[in-house]
């Protein structure tokens, strides 16, 4: 009996590892060309290669790993067979001269540490975020300037399903229990689509100023959604067919958004020109924080989805601020990075403490010392418009 | 099944005895370069001395010779085209040039290789886009399978921004047309973005259309720019001249006659005059080198030949426009008041608080007001001021006549420099510390003080017939606290007069200026930034084209100036114009706000003050009722989605809304 349930389970995963391992060939490999783009001459101090993915304990009893695996397999929930990568979306504006435009443009993801970035999808100027189907990692979403770029095979191929009314969208984010809904904040407002991505509707109903620069699906309850707009933060609780202002709202630009993952009730807003915005109440109420940055442009913030009580902020002129008692306190990191001028920031997914940030063409770096000394990210030369991680296939890391 | 050529069949057989000629040709290469030399020399003689000649009275040229006159203009163009081919230089060449040999079938080879050469990669975006459906439509019968299957990658790999202005939008959506339509049954593998032939047609018809609507209803966003006029001429004529869709071959041809209205009664000679969306520094010192004034000598015969890549894809295109537009251009011996409504380049932010704001589709833009004096000597024209287009607006200008403008800067205008991240990011994605930057990456003079273009918040102007009012409220903290206006090296005879006005003479025009605040004569470029080569293509020469011109610079914060403008006809002398401005009364005020009152040589009293609107003996301007056009060769209303075009007796009337015209004749005015 051990043997053959052992036989099945190896069987079974094997499977479906083909089976996703084909899905995925010439997929997030599109470009498998590095991206050369650090400064001549910097050695990389790169971390030693951490393990990525469910760590499994030792002593855990093989029989209920083998149950579990078997299991899962068979709902065809891929916890298993995923990772988080690290994202960029960006254009090379630094050595931009006499021209509108970047020398290159692009969405690169960065699959492990010790791995180089590597383009992902097509060539299109102003690339602005990305975002992968939680509920089926080959469906892939690209939020740029002629709108929305999906791939349905791992990026074997890709199509751009939104219309002439759709542009210059800033950020794309998937309902977690449900990838027929997919959501887009642009310069122009909110579109929704109901049907995976392959057709969009205007959603700004409610709305009373339109440019928004973040969206996010409430994971706990995903009817309901938080955008940032040029009036402030709206919700809106029947996926994105109305919305309402949050009352507590600074009545300024939110840049920024990001919720924490440790604690979900704790939420964290960027602005142009007011600082930090903090919510501990699922994002209800709404107060400023970070006193030394109240006046600041703040593009970058992040909460770390290993600690509840770790939180990170960054922009323009300030450099990076971190906080580790949820916001009551704010410290600027010892270390200095090469520019004052960050444009985006995110904790790692993989490693706990980690933080990267990506300055305004001066690099991308990462720490693991709470900002004590960071290392080089590449991407020197680079205007980043975001940074995250999303997940991905683990076959393909 | 996906096939590789175009749906027509091409002339093999022709294509490849042109070919034998050819390689001839190719064996006695030095021969062939004399001749081409001579031919063109002894054409360029010939075609100076046809239309040097005096023209014909307007009325003795009928419509037939009117046509074949500008078929001839057209064949014109796509000779010079031809004639900048080095069939032994693969390495230069424009798409355009491709497409006129591929026209006429002269250097195929050369062609097909430069074909290849010139995408190593693709680039440009709509600008890759436009030229490569020219070339596509001009080879149908002579490109070769391999070149087929080589344009045909390059729309399957090459994925082109959708470009972040007006003119990219309409040139992307007008390419990616027809492209798709010369492969109708092409699917979603066969194009870079996925979607099939049928589906990049419909959305581009929807698109196309649309813009036409918000055009003839609201005014063009990108508008009167004697720049960008080509990159409006360049789809439309694609449309009027390729579209196998009869609605969008119709469209197209109704917008080219509709863009063209629009440019001819504001146009002197061919150049383009009064207040401008969008225009680059050179251009602005020297009218004469723009599309615009290219398009004049293509269309109405009007200033000198000048290579233009717009023209040569009209020429193309096989367009042609309407007589009336031609007895436009000429026939005009009165001066006239002409208006037009047009509006801002869409706000995507910082739109509140203008109470002319309104929202069209869910996008907000504001009404442009334009005020165009048209005088058979000069045009003096205006719009209302602050922020309409980002970075290279013209608030207003003066162009007068020269009988040979090229060389001559024959214009005057003025300016508050202005940059900010709040004008940036009203109109452009970029983030508010990064947009200023970005921006003067390839628009260098944009955060400089001595800009030439650019719209303010605190600039007002106001404009009755020749007569121009413009006042400022400028905070201390702004980015540059100055106006200057720019008086050019071809104005004659400047004297600062005791009186406070300053006269000059400029062609056939009299000019008087009073400022209401003191300034200092500085260089055009003073900082030296376009001098120096900054910006790349549109410095170019730059230092010759600003030498001797001079900025009036005033750093009052609270300032203003009065300029009348008169024909030379209507003075006996200089000096009786000079006298004549001296005893015109005038009342001027700087605190607390600019104030002027001021009766122009017509005996017209006009009187404002800053943050007023302009009262014209004692009746307020009203802005309410503007027409898209109003003046005496155009009528429309907003949102009528028509145009009645006039001259004479004769109407020609465009509704787009039902995609027709009609000619007639009506009893005379």
């Amino acid at each position: 009996m051990k043997v053959f349930l052992v036989w099945s389970v190896r069987s079974v995963t094997t499977f479906w590892r083909r089976v996703l391992t084909i899905r995925w060939s010439g997929g997030l490999s599109q470009s498998p060309l590095p991206l050369k783009c650090g400064r001549k001459g910097r050695e990389e101090q790169l971390a030693p290669p951490h393990r990525v993915g469910i760590a499994l304990d030792e002593k855990f009893h093989r029989w209920t790993v083998a149950f579990g695996i078997l299991l899962l397999s068979f709902t065809n929930i891929s916890l298993a067979e995923e990772k988080n990568a690290l994202f960029v979306a960006f254009a090379m504006t630094k050595e931009q001269e006499s021209s509108p435009l970047p020398t290159d443009s692009g969405i690169f993801l960065r699959k492990s540490i010790d791995s180089d970035w590597q383009r992902i999808g097509p060539v299109i100027q102003q690339m602005a975020s990305f975002a992968t189907d939680p509920n089926n990692l080959n469906t892939l979403f690209i939020a740029c300037g002629n709108g929305i770029v999906r791939s349905t095979d791992g990026g074997a191929t890709w199509r751009m399903t939104t219309g002439w009314r759709e542009s210059d969208v800033n950020k794309v984010v998937v309902d977690p229990e449900n990838g027929r809904n997919v959501y887009a904040s642009s310069v122009w407002g909110i579109s929704a689509s109901y049907d995976g991505g392959e057709t969009w509707q205007t959603a700004n109903r409610g709305l009373r100023k339109r440019f928004s620069r973040s969206i996010m699906v409430d994971s706990r309850n995903p009817k309901r959604l938080l955008v940032g707009t040029e009036d402030g933060i709206y919700e809106s609780r029947d996926r994105a067919r109305s919305w309402r202002p949050v009352r507590s709202s600074p009545k300024i630009v939110v840049l920024r958004m990001d919720r924490s993952q440790a604690d979900p009730d704790l939420w964290i807003a960027g602005t142009e020109g007011k600082g930090v915005y903090l919510s501990r109440n699922d994002g209800r109420r709404w107060e400023s924080a970070a006193p030394d940055l109240k006046e600041a442009n703040i593009y970058g913030v992040t909460a770390d989805p290993h600690n509840e009580q770790s939180l990170a902020a960054g922009g323009w002129a300030v450099g990076v601020w971190v906080s580790s008692d949820t916001g009551k306190t704010w410290q600027q990191t010892e270390s200095k990075l090469p520019s004052p001028n960050v444009m985006a920031m995110t904790f790692d997914a993989n490693v706990p403490g980690r933080l990267w940030a990506s300055t305004f063409e001066e690099g991308t770096y990462y720490t693991d010392d709470g900002g004590k000394s960071w290392q080089d990210g590449d991407l020197y030369g680079a205007y980043v418009w975001d940074l995250g991680f999303v997940k991905i296939a683990k076959e393909n890391g | 099944m996906v096939t590789v050529k175009p749906e027509r069949e091409g002339l093999a057989g022709v294509r490849s005895i042109l070919q034998h000629i050819y390689g001839i040709f190719m064996n006695r290469i030095n021969w062939r370069i004399f001749a081409s030399f001579f031919g063109t020399f002894l054409a360029s003689v010939w075609f100076a001395a046809a239309t040097a000649s005096p023209p014909p009275l307007l009325q003795e040229i009928s419509d037939a010779d009117l046509i074949r006159q500008y078929r001839e203009r057209c064949e014109y163009v796509i000779d010079q085209e031809i004639e900048v081919t080095d069939p032994e230089d693969t390495s230069r060449g424009s798409f355009f040039t491709i497409a006129a040999n591929l026209r006429r079938q002269t250097n195929l080879e050369w062609a097909s290789k430069r074909l290849v050469a010139a995408n190593q990669p693709p680039s440009g975006a709509m600008f890759w886009m436009h030229p490569m459906v020219l070339l596509m439509q001009c080879g149908r019968e002579t490109l070769s399978d391999e070149d087929w299957a080589f344009i045909r990658e390059l729309w399957r790999t090459y994925f082109p921004y959708r470009g972040d202005t007006e003119n990219h939008w309409i040139m992307y959506y007008v390419s990616i047309y027809l492209a798709a339509e010369m492969f109708p049954e092409a699917d979603g593998e066969a194009w870079y973005n996925g979607k099939s032939s049928v589906e990049n047609m419909a959305e581009a018809k929807e698109y196309i259309k649309d813009w036409i609507r918000i055009t003839t209803s609201y005014g063009q966003g990108e508008y009167d720019s004697p720049n960008y006029i080509e990159e409006y001429t360049r789809p439309m004529a694609l449309l009027a001249g390729w579209a196998q869709d009869p609605e969008l071959r119709q469209l197209g041809k109704m917008m080219m006659d509709y863009v063209l209205l629009d440019y001819v009664v504001e146009s002197l000679g061919g150049l383009y005059g009064g207040a401008h969306s969008r225009l680059y520094p050179r251009y602005l010192l020297q009218p004469s080198l723009t599309a615009g004034a290219a398009h004049g000598w293509l269309f109405f015969n009007q200033g000198s030949f000048r290579r233009n890549s717009g023209n040569t894809l009209i020429a193309l295109s096989g367009y042609t426009p309407p007589p009336i537009l031609f007895r436009i251009a000429h026939g005009r011996d009165e001066a006239y008041v002409h208006k037009e409504l047009k509006r801002t380049r869409w706000r995507l932010r910082n739109a509140g608080g203008d109470p002319r704001a309104f929202e069209v589709d869910e996008k907000t833009t504001t009404p442009v007001f334009k005020y165009s004096y048209v005088h058979p000597d000069f045009i003096l024209g205006s719009s209302q001021g602050g922020l309409l287009q980002p970075i290279q607006q013209q608030t207003w200008s003066l162009i007068w006549r020269e009988d040979d403008p090229s060389g001559k800067s024959n214009t005057m205008f003025g300016i508050q420099p202005y940059s900010s991240p709040h004008e940036g990011t009203m109109y452009f994605p970029a983030d508010w510390d990064t947009v200023t930057d970005l921006i003067a990456r390839s628009k260098v003079d944009y955060d400089s003080e001595d800009k030439l273009e650019g719209g303010s918040p605190y600039e007002q102007v106001f404009q009755y017939e020749s007569t121009l009012i413009a006042l400022y409220d400028i905070p201390e903290d702004a980015r540059f606290p100055l106006i200057h206006t720019l008086f050019s090296r071809d104005l004659e005879e400047r004297v600062e007069d005791d009186s406070g006005w300053i006269f000059a003479k400029g062609g056939p025009v009299y000019m008087a200026y009073y400022p209401l605040a003191p300034g200092e004569w500085k260089e055009v470029d003073w900082t030296g930034l376009l001098k120096g080569g900054a910006g790349g293509w549109f410095s170019t020469n730059f230092e010759e084209l600003a030498a001797g011109s001079q900025s009036l610079v005033s750093r009052y914060l609270k300032n203003g100036y009065v300029v009348q403008v008169a024909p030379a006809g209507d003075f006996d002398s200089y000096a009786s114009f000079k006298q004549a401005v001296r005893a015109l009364p005038l009342e001027v005020e700087r605190e607390p706000t600019p104030f002027v009152s001021f009766q122009t040589l017509s005996g017209v009293k006009l009187e404002v003050r800053y943050g007023e609107a302009l009262e014209i003996d004692g009746k307020r301007m009203d802005y309410s009722d503007w027409k898209l056009f109003d003046g005496p060769f155009a009528q429309a209303e907003r949102e009528s989605q028509t145009l009645e075009i006039r001259y004479g007796s004769e109407r020609y009337f465009l509704d787009f809304e039902n995609q027709r015209t009609e000619t007639s004749i009506v009893g005379e005015l």
